[in-house]
């Protein structure tokens, strides 16, 4: 357990404005967070908090204004290839098959071509979709292209996992199917996690920890410890201790939005 | 169901050419039409059969000349899609040349061809390649640049290189658009090789075409233009033959292409 206290991932006092029709336009207002060894951290706000941005940040992408980004505790603002990520939509490219789709990302990074075969067909396997291995991608239902694309992300050998909204556009049984689903596999592989969503319910069953952005220029409004224990069960909802913290949250979420209103 | 739809267009090309032939041999027997002036299907399918092992040699110089020119072009034509993509500079620079290149009428390039590098292949290697290359080049180019940009921020965000998001994601992405171009190049490379056979040189199936049209053979100027039309579908169908063994990962749009007769 000496590895909990080690910061897998953290962004200190980052800014970053956009220049829109010739006026600078501010995204994040120095947001700081951290996401430690084998935790789920999730960044809930508002929609246009930049979120999206910061993820690109994060991913080496674009550079921010100021702050500084560390990854496995070393400095890495603007460096790319340190963190694995599975976007919104699945983006799994449609000539390959399942299979392929996975082992070509992670050769694309490095991994060896045969190992990563391995690994994409054993995990498939552990995930009971050997069968739909062989398919192309659109033959998938959406959920089952997300759990692809979530095994994508989970195989790529880097220290950070960033999920970005990644259930936003699946239907709701679907959704609560596949955060149980997470929950499982996490549970299992503890790995570090930032995620970002919209959705309270989905912060508070898969977090250990929530930030809460303010609309943008985004800045963290609260971070709140999510206090039931691990392994945890997807049905947590039913504790009274939930609608207290979905409560915080909201109004957190209020705050910001009527904050933003005064300006 | 989802057979009956092609199928039944099938039928109605096939019947719509049988007819268009049923009526123009028709026509050649009840107005007595000169030989000369419109020689009946009958009478182009004997004028086939009378030549036939000649046509079929002369058939087979332009078939290799074609391939050679295809083949040369789709070269070229990657090569310079490739360049442009990679290099932005160059597509600038090099795009009002190559327009022009495509503008300078054959029957105007072709004699000065002749006249630069002689005789020989070269001139007509040249002419082909210049006619080949354009739509690989362009179509390839546009395909290169329209790869989904969700594919293109994914590899951004895991930190793929240059060189892998051109492999992964650009390559395969602009197949279809490759294949577009293939196929256009396909169908106007056997007319741009009875054009180069035409200017010169003593083979080919442009050559024989001259040869008859000088003799007033129309019966055997039809037969030449029946083995060019069929060489040019054979290039078309084989472009489009190997579109579909590279393109799989597509879903079957029988459905919407169905909808266009209802």
């Amino acid at each position: 357990m000496s590895e909990q206290g080690k910061k897998m991932l953290e962004l200190a006092g980052i800014v970053k404005s956009y220049a829109r029709g010739g006026r600078p336009h501010p995204v994040l207002a120095g947001v700081s967070l951290e996401v430690g060894a084998g935790e789920f951290v999730t960044l809930i706000g508002p929609s246009g908090s930049g979120k999206s941005t910061l993820f690109r940040l994060i991913g080496g992408v674009e550079r921010p204004d100021a702050g500084v980004i560390r990854i496995g505790g070393r400095e890495a603002t603007g460096r790319r290839g340190l963190i694995s990520y599975m976007p919104q939509h699945a983006s799994l490219f449609p000539w390959l098959s399942v299979e392929a789709n996975i082992s070509s990302a992670l050769s694309a990074v490095g991994v060896g071509k045969k190992e990563a075969a391995r690994q994409a067909a054993e995990w498939l396997r552990r995930i009971g979709l050997e069968g739909a291995a062989k398919e192309y991608p659109h033959a998938l239902s959406g959920g089952m292209q997300q759990r692809v694309s979530f095994l994508r992300a989970l195989l790529m050998p880097r220290d950070v996992m960033c999920l970005d909204e990644p259930f936003a556009a699946l239907d709701a049984l679907t959704r609560a199917d596949m955060q149980a689903w997470l929950l499982g596999m996490w549970e299992a592989e503890r790995r570090s996690v930032l995620l970002v969503t919209h959705s309270i319910e989905e912060a508070i069953t898969l977090s250990d920890r929530i930030y809460v952005l303010s609309p943008a220029p985004a800045r963290v409004l609260g971070e709140l410890t999510v206090p039931f224990p691990r392994p945890r069960r997807a049905d947590v909802w039913k504790e009274p201790e939930f609608v207290g913290l979905k409560e915080r949250i909201l109004s957190l979420l209020q705050k910001g939005a009527a904050e933003r209103h005064a300006l | 169901m989802a057979n009956k739809a092609p199928l039944r267009r099938a039928a109605l090309s096939a019947g719509s050419l049988i007819a268009f032939v049923a009526v123009w041999q028709l026509v050649c027997a009840l107005f007595r039409v000169d030989p000369w002036i419109l020689p009946s299907p009958y009478r182009i399918a004997r004028a086939i059969a009378d030549d036939f092992p000649r046509l079929m040699n002369q058939l087979g110089f332009t078939l290799r000349l074609a391939l050679e020119g295809v083949g040369l072009g789709v070269v070229f034509g990657v090569a310079a899609a490739l360049l442009f993509h990679l290099i932005p500079g160059v597509r600038a620079a090099l795009t009002p040349l190559i327009i022009v290149t495509q503008n300078v009428p054959l029957i105007a390039l072709g004699p000065l061809l002749i006249v630069w590098f002689g005789f020989g292949l070269m001139p007509k290697l040249i002419l082909l390649v210049l006619v080949c290359f354009f739509p690989v080049a362009w179509s390839m180019l546009a395909g290169l640049g329209q790869a989904e940009s969700q594919l293109r921020e994914y590899l951004a965000m895991i930190g793929a290189s240059r060189r892998e998001v051109l492999r992964r994601l650009e390559l395969p992405a602009s197949l279809p658009a490759f294949f577009t171009g293939l196929k256009l190049t396909a169908a106007y490379s056997v007319s741009a090789v009875i054009v180069a056979e035409w200017l010169g040189g003593s083979d080919g199936i442009g050559h024989y075409l001259v040869l008859k049209e000088k003799g007033f053979d129309t019966p055997g100027v039809f037969a030449a233009i029946v083995c060019i039309v069929a060489l040019a579908l054979a290039f078309y169908g084989a472009a489009a033959g190997l579109e579909r063994l590279a393109i799989r990962w597509k879903p079957r749009r029988t459905e919407a292409k169905g909808g266009d007769g209802a």
